[in-house]
């Protein structure tokens, strides 16, 4: 069979933060958004659902939501109709689901919709049900549900191993909160001074509160479609998905792949799969959201994603280069550290930037971009996924 | 009228808010791991066929798919690589301060390095090079209902403290 050509088409998202909505309500306004991104889309049109979310089971108490989703949204899928979970990369897993469902002739117009709600009636079921998101059995009880313990220590071996220093990541947030300050769907608004990032209160050594996303309620909506759909659909240059990769070398914290925790061997390899199944290399990216649920994470995922070399993604980040203008902006919509982190919605809301950065019509457009790269990690950093996005299809 | 279905359980135990694991033997088969925890032992499944030691126990060998296992010993003590401390907003079932740290369990051991808890510490002590061993301790117990009856299953669970000098 001869693969065909995956297009992103268009997106929507609700607004993100504390909301005072359902996670099924969220999911129609976010929908809505992004029908209305596309013109020429009927919900009768769409003959694919995949509704990417991780905490609907637990927190919403609905187990297979697929169905809820398509009947509130008015669809009617006839080529699939399923949930994705990969926790924090469920977003990009429907995404790259959708891809291949669209490559193989199977699917034709694919809707992917990620949605949370978090913040039920009492706020301490937010962190506490968060020992379902690692290796219950064996990390839970030590106390890591919440990931900034993990992600401190990891902070600390980088700093180690690299001479990385506190400012340097701290940079990272004051950049983020910069791109998410005009970004009114994101769950915050405002700007930082490094006063305000090494004064805040202190979350796990040397970790504050805005080195830190907050997790948040939200919805995001994208339409994955073959590019003949996708060209009658809109007017708008194509945006083709050139591929992706996601790997997952180990589960439990004691089997991590690495010689120490700011080596990340199951990045790279999936950056090596994702770049060989997309034919391009790191230096054609001019875009990148990664996954900077912690702002040392995103140091990390630069150096591992191959845009600086290992150990020097502090000062790679502090001379500016994720910034407008530098070698590889990053997070221009304000990533998760601003923006937030509804689990389910992350990669589509990082999909929907990549797909307006390569129209040309992001709020802090990047000149001339056209390849666009999106990366999350899972969890207690267990699995990585990577989508790659260009306005010229695979060569 | 009484209504039932409401959120508030009456006493009842609802397993997806257990923070530790289920472990009697009616439940699992890697039960033999907590029994010997209750006896002081740390331990693992070895690959009687093909030698693989792997952590987490498990009831089939991860290389080679055999399912005879046998029980071996981990070390009982290890070195702190990296140390955090959370001393106020711990998560809940927790008291501050939590300590966790990354130990390295020495060369030879089947699994390299473990986090943990480090517990019987005081806040502010604990540093890389530190000398640690495991501790264990019982954890609230919860219901189990075997041939319609229900008993209590006891548990254990194990963290690290600072080795006695």
């Amino acid at each position: 069979m001869t693969e065909r050509n995956a297009c992103i088409v268009g997106g929507g998202m609700c607004k993100w933060g504390v909301r005072e909505a359902s996670y099924i309500d969220m999911v129609q306004e976010a929908a809505k958004e992004c029908l209305d991104d596309i013109p020429g889309l009927k919900p009768k049109d769409i003959d694919g659902l995949l509704f990417a979310s991780a905490f609907v089971g637990r927190r919403s108490v609905q187990a297979n939501t697929a169905p809820v989703v398509a009947e509130r949204l008015g669809l009617k899928p006839t080529s699939i109709c399923a949930r994705v979970d990969v926790l924090c990369a469920s977003g990009s897993t429907g995404i790259l689901l959708a891809t291949g469902l669209v490559e193989s002739g199977m699917s034709d117009i694919v809707m992917v919709v990620g949605g949370e709600k978090l913040y039920t009636p009492e706020r301490w079921q937010v962190q506490y049900d968060e020992i379902a998101a690692i290796d219950h059995d064996w990390d839970s009880p030590q106390g890591i549900g919440p990931p900034p313990i993990w992600f401190a220590l990891t902070a600390k071996e980088h700093m180690k191993y690299y001479g990385t220093r506190r400012e340097q990541f701290g940079t990272v947030s004051i950049i983020n909160y910069d791109y998410g300050f005009s970004n009114l769907k994101g769950h915050f608004q405002r700007q930082l001074t490094m006063d305000d990032v090494l004064n805040a209160a202190e979350i796990a050594a040397p970790l504050n509160l805005y080195d830190c996303c907050p997790l948040s309620d939200g919805s995001a909506t994208v339409i994955i479609a073959s590019e003949e759909k996708a060209k009658e659909l809109s007017d708008r240059p194509p945006v083709y998905i050139l591929g992706g990769a996601q790997t997952s070398l180990h589960s439990v914290t004691a089997n991590w792949p690495g010689d120490h925790l700011g080596d990340w061997p199951h990045l790279r390899l999936a950056a090596e799969k994702a770049y060989e199944r997309a034919k391009i290399d790191s230096k054609e990216v001019d875009v990148a959201q990664v996954h900077d649920c912690f702002s040392i994470s995103e140091i990390i995922e630069l150096e591992e994603l191959g845009f600086c070399p290992k150990g020097e993604g502090g000062p790679f980040v502090e001379s500016g280069q994720t910034k407008i203008g530098g070698s590889i902006p990053a997070n221009t919509d304000g990533g998760l550290i601003s923006c937030g982190h509804p689990f389910g919605a992350t990669g589509i809301r990082q999909a929907m930037e990549i797909l307006k950065q390569l129209q040309g019509r992001a709020t802090n457009q990047i000149e001339d971009a056209a390849v666009g790269l999106t990366h999350n990690l899972s969890g207690v950093n267990v699995e990585h996924t990577i989508v790659i996005y260009s306005r010229e299809p695979r060569k | 009228m009484a209504v039932s279905g409401i959120p508030f359980l009456e006493g009842r135990y609802s397993p997806t808010f257990d923070l530790w694991p289920i472990e009697a033997k009616e439940f699992n088969r890697i039960h033999t791991f907590y029994e010997n925890l209750r006896e002081g032992k740390f331990t693992t499944t070895k690959c009687k066929q093909c030698g693989r030691e792997s952590y987490p126990p498990r009831v089939i060998c991860p290389e080679c798919y055999s399912d005879e296992l046998q029980w071996i010993e981990l070390p009982k003590k290890g070195k702190v690589k990296a140390v955090v401390e959370k001393l106020g907003g711990v998560p809940i079932c927790f008291e501050p301060p939590l300590i966790d740290a990354w130990i390295d369990l020495g060369e030879g051991s089947p699994v390299r390095h473990v986090l943990s808890r480090v517990i019987n510490c005081p806040p502010e002590s604990l540093k890389e090079g530190d000398e640690v061993q495991l501790v264990v301790f019982e954890v609230p117990s919860h219901p189990i209902e075997i041939r319609r009856e229900t008993i209590m299953a006891e548990r254990v669970f194990f963290a690290f403290e600072p080795a006695k000098k």
